[in-house]
Order: structure tokens, then C-alpha cells, then sequence
């Protein structure tokens, strides 16, 4: 196996997790040319339409908590792909890459969650394929 | 194997195996014979897995798009023009008008008598309920939804739609139409699995001629509609990140 082979099986599974919501255009309200990781505690998660919103506290670079907000897919679609509201639980430790809102808030879109296991789910973004 | 290869392993691998645990398992549609009603048409009914198409103009699974759109001057400004970001109707929650409710990669259920084919959209629990028994299209104010009637060609139904509002787009990307909108929705029912779908677009404002989507929907025998609150935490438009159009009165 070498790294096109691998690629090649894996990117096919990437390419199968289609987005799980289009309540708005992506366009609208995020940059998919601002990606975004952010590792930390979760203060809160929303489970409702149209998008479930997911609250962490995330650590600056002087180690203060900064409370950060990120949206992912709506529920129903979630919910038929093996998500439930208790999939990311308040407190846990998670990392999130997504996409920052173009208005400069604290604000992301959902791509994938690593859960506190090490396990990488996706959440439904809606960005476009690059 | 080297430091790229190894590395390309780690990075590829990590996501696509927790994507799988956590993720749509795969599903291959009952098989069977076409169902009919006891009158003996072609029946619709079911919960339906529906190509999610953000762009018409381009191909997917299940949806064979409509590549290089032949614009008007009129329409290739408002394309050209359009931003989501200035005013998007459906992030404030505004009906999404027929051709981006068929387009959303919610499911939908049909509902099927002689007389009418309901279309009940997962898409914030809307339906738009069509006459299907041959009558003309009703006299009245232009809709989000526009006015449907359907009739047979053989065992293929076609739903006619006209007297749209124009407020809407056609696709999440933003593609225009007009309130010269014509649709025409062709649906068959080759088996138990499957509906074959093709949309034609007919807009004389926006188009110089029409053009079509041609798209598989997938029975969904292990699925039921689910409630779908737009208004419910519609967080976004709340917070002003999203904007709602300013339309011409």
C-alpha cells in the first residue's frame, strides 16, 4: 500500500459524508477559506432545528477560556446518521475543525468532532467541496 | 513505506474510520415490481431519499446537472450578482419554493389518491398538495410554491407548475428565476426502489431556453418523517449573522 492507495480508499469515504443540512446557504453566514481546530471543554449543546449548536470553552493564548459557539447539522439528518443529543456531553474535552463565521465572532460551522476517545464524526457541514 | 506515505496514512485514515463508526451505514432500496394504485396508476407513495443538489449546473450522485446555463443578460446579472451573505430567505426561515425544497438532502414523503399528490417535505415540515386528476391551473395570486396541476402521460406523471412569486432561488448556490417561472416536474416509478425525476426549467426572463436536472430518488422503507421547526433556535438570523432579502415591492 502506498500513500495514493491509501488516499484513494479514504478520500471516497470523506467524499460519502454528504452534508446533512441546507436550512441556509453556507455562503450566507461562513468562509470555507477561514478553516478553524479548536480543542476544548463543552459548556452546552443545543439539539434542535434548524442546527444543533454546540458551546465550548476554548483557551486563548494566555490560557484564558474564551466561550465559542459552532453549528452543525440539523438534527433529524444527525439523527439518521447515528448522532443523538447525548454524542457530545457538557464537560467533555473535544477538538472541532470547522469554519469561522465571516463576521468575526466566535462563531464556527461544523465539519467533524474528535469525541474524548479519539473518534472523528462528522457533523453535517453544509460547506462546499474545494 | 516513507515519512509522506506514513503520514498520508495517519491523516487520511484518522477521519474516514471515525466517519464510518458514527456515519450512514449503506442502503440499497427494496426490489419489486412498480406499485399501483387500485385504479391501476403508478404509485408514488413512500418516504423518499432525495440527491441533495446545491448547484443545478453540476452533476452528483444520483443528479445529472445542467452544465453552462444559458442566461439571459438579465439573468446572468442577477446571477452575477447575487450574494448570500447581502440576504439569504432561507436562512430566515422564508418558504423555499419548489425546485430547492426537491433540491435539500432532507427526505420527503408522497401521498398519492386519484385526485391529489401530496408533497410533504422534511425541509421545515412543509407540503404542497397537487391536483393531479388533468384540471387547469387555478386563477390567483403568485406563491413561494407557485401553482401545481399534474396529469398522466402513460405511466409518467407531470406536474406543471406556473405563478410563482419570484422571491426564490433555485438552488442553495443562488441560481435566479423569475416570476416567469415555468416547471415542469416528470415523474416515474421504474420499480418498487426507485423514482426517476427530471425537472425542466423554463424561464424566458432569466433563460434563453430551458434546461433540465435528471435525478434518482431512493424508497426509504426504514425512515419516518420527522418534525423540522425552522423557527425553533433559528440562532443565526437572531444574532444578524444571516440576513433577511430586501425584496423589491
Amino acid at each position: 500500500m502506498n500513500a495514493t492507495h491509501v488516499c484513494l480508499s479514504a478520500c471516497l469515504v470523506i467524499a460519502a459524508a454528504h452534508p446533512l443540512s441546507a436550512h441556509h446557504s453556507f455562503a450566507a453566514e461562513f468562509d470555507v477559506n477561514k478553516p478553524v481546530t479548536l480543542t476544548g471543554a463543552v459548556t452546552k449543546v443545543e439539539w434542535g432545528n434548524p442546527h444543533i449548536w454546540v458551546y465550548m470553552d476554548v483557551k486563548d493564548e494566555r490560557g484564558v477560556a474564551q466561550p465559542w459557539q459552532c453549528e452543525g447539522g440539523a438534527p433529524n439528518t444527525l439523527t439518521r446518521n447515528g448522532w443523538s443529543k447525548d454524542s457530545v456531553k457538557t464537560s467533555e474535552q473535544i477538538t472541532i475543525y470547522g469554519y469561522l463565521a465571516k463576521d468575526g465572532s466566535k462563531t464556527c460551522n461544523l465539519r467533524t468532532v474528535t469525541l474524548p476517545g479519539g473518534r472523528t464524526v462528522f457533523a453535517g457541514t453544509s460547506a462546499p467541496e474545494k | 513505506m516513507n515519512r509522506l506515505a506514513a503520514t498520508t496514512l495517519v491523516v487520511f485514515l484518522a477521519v474516514p474510520a471515525a466517519i464510518r463508526a458514527f456515519g450512514q451505514q449503506d442502503f440499497k432500496p427494496p426490489t419489486g415490481p412498480t406499485p399501483r394504485t387500485a385504479s391501476g396508476r403508478v404509485d408514488f407513495s413512500g418516504v423518499w431519499e432525495k440527491p441533495y443538489v446545491p448547484d443545478m449546473s453540476k452533476d452528483g450522485k444520483g443528479q445529472q446537472g445542467a452544465p453552462d446555463l444559458p442566461f439571459t443578460p438579465w439573468g446572468e446579472a442577477e446571477w452575477k450578482t447575487y450574494d448570500a451573505a447581502n440576504g439569504d430567505y432561507t436562512g430566515a426561515c422564508l418558504p423555499f419554493g419548489m425546485t430547492r425544497s426537491m433540491n435539500t438532502p432532507e427526505p420527503m414523503q408522497f401521498m398519492q389518491s386519484d385526485k391529489y399528490l401530496g408533497f410533504l417535505f422534511e425541509q421545515n415540515s412543509w407540503f404542497t398538495v397537487v391536483p393531479i386528476d388533468g384540471r387547469e391551473h387555478r386563477k390567483g395570486e403568485a406563491t413561494w410554491f407557485g401553482d401545481s396541476v399534474g396529469h398522466w402521460e402513460g405511466d409518467t406523471l407531470v406536474i406543471d407548475t406556473v405563478n410563482f412569486n419570484g422571491k426564490t432561488r433555485l438552488d442553495t448556490i443562488g441560481h435566479p428565476h423569475s416570476d416567469q417561472l415555468h416547471l415542469t416536474q416528470r415523474f416515474s416509478r421504474p420499480d418498487l426502489g426507485h423514482i426517476t425525476y427530471e425537472v425542466i426549467v423554463d424561464d424566458p426572463k432569466t433563460f434563453t431556453k430551458p434546461w433540465k436536472n435528471v435525478r434518482t430518488l431512493w424508497l426509504r422503507p426504514d425512515w419516518e418523517m420527522m418534525e423540522y421547526s425552522c423557527e425553533e433556535n433559528n440562532k443565526s438570523l437572531w444574532e444578524g449573522r444571516i440576513k433577511v432579502p430586501k425584496y423589491k415591492p
